[in-house]
């Protein structure tokens, strides 16, 4: 049967090539040596063996085996755009189909129309898609690692539009048509006009100069304040309407919450799907050479600079791995003097990591401090020189925290180097520290925030005795949560506006028309992805945290990620050049939003504190009559049928939750116990395949010898 | 809008839909830039099925080849003759196999035959030699082209014969996520 084609072919065998003896004559009547079919008239084509016999002739890597009739059946199931045959044997395989179509049931002819019909659906999603055009550019001139970065950024910018869209439509738009209505809104309770919580005035006095106009944009009071940005501005109050009631400051809560359930539903949606694709190898360590080598080309590549690029990246990378092999073996080489030296060394290093991490929170928590104790003792700005000074003391804990996220990451790149660590994994342990600088700096904030607004926990303390806050220096702390936030998502703009215009644009001016010295040392501006990401998680945090107390930041911060994107990209194509190391897209996606979800889990920290612990304001907001903002919703639920509360009473009970968190733990365990014994099987697999190679080559040569 | 093209036969043009990644628009366009390689030589009619055969020259001067290091590779593959001159049905089953829809281990198959320089269904120790040279243009030196061989196979070869079947070069793709969107060309 394969006679013919052996004969062909056996004097292809280049000597050597196959470990120490040639390869018998039997080996091409193997059944998987029958995997590949040359195209063309050299050997039988594939629908050629289909349309006359065996089985053998189709590829184990499809996977089929079995009769005739059942591989027929299985090749129809399998789309026709997916097999591996040329044009002519295709078209021949569809007249075949459409042959026995005819002769197909109904319920068999409507399968096959849903799948057209889902495939042309699927591909016209993918042409639709936000910015297709602009990331197909990108990945053109710089590959596919930049590219992440961009679609990070698009998925970002949809996430905030989805989430302005849920609290505006459920919060700030009722809001404003039943002001605009002047319908009948009934308070929910009575408050004492003349109780010392009350005392809350945020209306600007005087005659107002334009420059106060221009600071209060900035730093969000005085007129900002009286507008639906922030929570101050809400009424507390029920609307009936010819037998519709909504309740706004249920809304408010339930729209909060949802909007924080939709964040993570999408991140942890998005996650799967991507690690799926990411994690299939359980050592990625194990194959980094034969990617590189396969996979390591970018077919998508046009500009003959990059390609330049990519080949200078190639060969980089693989020098790099190659000499992190020789110092890896020399490093195991290590007498334990040298090791002991070495882990003193790096001990005292993480020491002095721990400490300016330590100073740079002691800053930010002194700048909050400051900040927050001048702002409170409220007077008009009568000069320019007073008001900017006003703007730069509001700033002060933006401007702490972004010069602390500049400087301390250097210092960290210098210390790293010293500890002597291989390459890939330098990399790894700065960007770890650098993601913890980040999101603790935000953290200490808060938490500076929070003793402020609560002195210290104590809510015995002279200020904290009759409202529950600090109601003097906070008559309405939600609103000042609102503007710190409000402040670091605009300050984090200017910054990066500024950096653009000012540092990177002169560089590369500077480098392509400057001295040739300045060039060869300083260099053009390399894309680093990394820390474009974390500006991109830190600036979603913020907005996470002050969505709850300035329900129009998602609709900001959809704003300010539209502008970055156009932004980085008109940087990216005239500033910058691609990086020496290649950004590995499909790992690094996952590891985008795996620290994205740290930053999710950290807002959430104050949302939910502030809805269960803390005493709403007395004098402003939705929930200004209520002991604390969750009680609105228990309220609700009196208010519903008997079988409903019930339902939620008993979900809310202690006889609930315990048991279900104990499953879950218990399914958790089985999981991890699965994943383990799935690891050991395909170690024990792989090892049975090389036998089984070894026995194959054995027993040929054996019959070989023999006949 | 839809049905004025007199370039193929509606069975023609349903038949390319079915056997490739593309809707009718595509497969348009890509008649277009297949005719703008050479307008004399493509006629305008092909619903006589005329045999036109562009050289390989003319295929690697296209923008989206002319700076891949395994382009002729790529046309020898997909050429009927093996030579690399293709037809439009080579030019058209080239660019579905490369599309995004294309699943991975249709395009694991491609690749392994594109990277099989001696054509001998194993990518053997030369074979792998002339990818890595081409893909650093020659600037590594032997011996570390040589480990960087020998690397590979010993953390791909499976069944421990010296060289990587096929079996094995599609193991070790599952493991390269990257895989599906660098074998991608956008056209």
């Amino acid at each position: 049967m394969d006679r013919h084609w052996e004969e062909e072919t056996g004097s292809k065998w280049a000597a050597g090539t196959w470990g120490h003896q040639p390869p018998s004559a039997l080996f091409h009547q193997l059944p998987s040596n029958a995997t590949l079919r040359f195209r063309g008239d050299k050997a039988l084509a594939w629908g050629a063996v289909l349309g006359e016999w065996a089985p053998q002739g189709i590829p184990q890597a499809w996977g089929s085996e079995g009769s005739k009739e059942e591989v027929a059946a299985d090749m129809e199931t399998i789309a026709l755009q997916q097999l591996p045959l040329c044009m002519a044997e295709k078209r021949r395989h569809r007249l075949q189909a459409q042959k026995q179509a005819g002769q197909h049931t109904r319920w068999q002819q409507w399968q096959a129309g849903q799948q057209r019909l889902r495939r042309k659906v699927g591909s016209i999603l993918l042409h639709t898609q936000l910015w297709r055009s602009s990331l197909t550019c990108i990945e053109g001139h710089f590959g596919t690692g930049i590219e992440a970065y961009f679609n990070f950024l698009r998925f970002l910018v949809l996430l905030n539009l989805v989430g302005a869209l849920l609290i505006g439509g459920f919060v700030v738009a009722p809001s404003i048509t039943f002001e605009a209505l002047r319908l009948n809104q009934t308070e929910r309770a009575n408050l004492t006009a003349n109780s010392p919580c009350m005392g809350y005035d945020p209306n600007p006095r005087g005659l107002v100069s334009y420059f106060t106009y221009v600071m209060d944009l900035l730093s969000g009071t005085g007129f900002m304040e009286l507008t639906y940005l922030f929570y101050g501005y809400y009424q507390n109050s029920v609307v009936d309407v010819v037998g519709f009631s909504y309740n706004i400051s249920l809304a408010y809560l339930l729209a909060v919450l949802c909007y924080f359930l939709l964040c993570l539903a999408w991140i942890v949606h998005r996650s799967v799907h991507l690690l799926k694709r990411g994690l299939v190898s359980e050592d990625g360590a194990l194959s980094t050479y034969s990617i590189k080598v396969f996979a390591g080309w970018d077919f998508g590549l046009t500009q003959p600079p990059a390609a330049i690029w990519k080949h200078n990246s190639i060969r980089y990378e693989l020098k790099l791995d190659l000499e992190e092999e020789a110092s890896r073996r020399a490093m195991a080489q290590r007498s334990p003097a040298q090791r002991a030296w070495l882990y003193t060394l790096r001990s005292l290093i993480n020491l002095l990591v721990v400490a300016l991490l330590g100073v740079a929170f002691y800053c930010i928590y002194l700048a909050t401090e400051y900040s927050q104790s001048t702002l409170s003792q409220q007077s008009v700005a009568q000069s320019k020189s007073k008001a900017f000074w006003e703007l730069l003391v509001s700033y002060l804990p933006s401007i702490v925290i972004t010069g602390a996220n500049l400087v301390v990451p250097m210092a960290f790149g210098v210390l790293v180097r010293l500890e002597q660590y291989p390459f890939s994994q330098e990399i790894k342990l700065t960007l770890v520290r650098s993601v913890f600088l980040r999101l603790a700096s935000l953290v200490v904030l808060l938490v500076s925030l929070w003793m402020q607004i609560t002195c210290h926990g104590q809510t015995e303390a002279f200020d904290c005795r009759t409202c529950g806050y600090n109601h003097r220096h906070f008559p309405c702390w939600e609103t000042r949560v609102g503007q710190e936030m409000y402040k670091l998502l605009v300050f984090d703009l200017l910054t990066m506006l500024l950096v653009t215009l000012l540092v990177e644009f002169p560089r590369k001016i500077l480098v392509s028309h400057g001295p040739a010295l300045l060039a060869r040392l300083w260099g053009q501006q390399e894309f680093l992805v990394p820390a474009n990401v974390l500006d991109l998680v830190y600036g979603q945090t913020v907005c996470w945290v002050g969505a709850s107390f300035c329900p129009l930041l998602p609709l900001l911060n959809t704003l300010k990620y539209i502008l970055l994107f156009y932004l980085k990209k008109l940087t990216l194509f005239s500033n910058c050049r691609p990086g020496d190391r290649t950004f590995r897209a499909s790992s690094s996606n996952f590891f985008f939003l795996l620290v994205l979800l740290l930053g999710l889990a950290i807002s959430w920290v104050p949302a939910l504190y502030s809805i269960f612990a803390l005493p709403p304001s007395q004098a402003c907001g939705p929930f200004r009559a209520e002991p604390s903002m969750w009680n609105a919703a228990l309220l609700a639920i009196d208010g519903l049928p008997e079988l409903a509360r019930g339902f939620f009473y008993f979900v809310g009970s202690l006889g609930f939750i315990v048991p279900l968190l104990l499953l879950l733990c218990i399914f958790l365990f089985y999981l991890m116990a699965l994943a383990d014994s799935y690891s050991r099987l395909v170690k024990e697999l792989k090892m049975q395949l090389q036998l089984e190679g070894r026995d194959k080559v054995f027993l040929v040569n054996q019959i070989t010898e023999l006949s | 809008m839809g049905n004025k093209q007199t370039i193929f036969t509606p069975e023609q043009l349903d038949a390319y839909q079915d056997c490739t990644f593309f809707t009718r628009k595509e497969i348009l366009r890509l008649f277009y830039r297949y005719r703008d390689l050479a307008p004399q030589l493509v006629p305008l009619d092909y619903s006589d099925k005329p045999d036109v055969m562009l050289p390989y020259e003319l295929i690697s001067s296209m923008p989206e080849l002319k700076d891949n290091p395994f382009r002729q590779r790529i046309a020898e593959v997909f050429s009927e003759d093996g030579e690399g001159n293709m037809t439009l049905d080579d030019f058209l089953d080239m660019f579905s196999v490369l599309s995004e829809m294309a699943p991975r281990d249709l395009k694991a198959y491609y690749a392994f035959k594109i990277y099989d320089f001696n054509n001998d269904d194993y990518i053997c120790k030369s074979d792998l030699e002339k990818t890595v040279n081409k893909l650093t243009r020659h600037e590594l030196t032997p011996e570390e082209v040589s480990l960087v061989c020998e690397k590979v196979i010993e953390e791909a070869d499976l069944d421990n014969d010296g060289k990587l079947s096929l079996e094995d070069f599609q193991h070790m793709i599952v493991r390269a996520p990257d895989f599906l969107s660098t074998f991608h060309i956008r056209i």
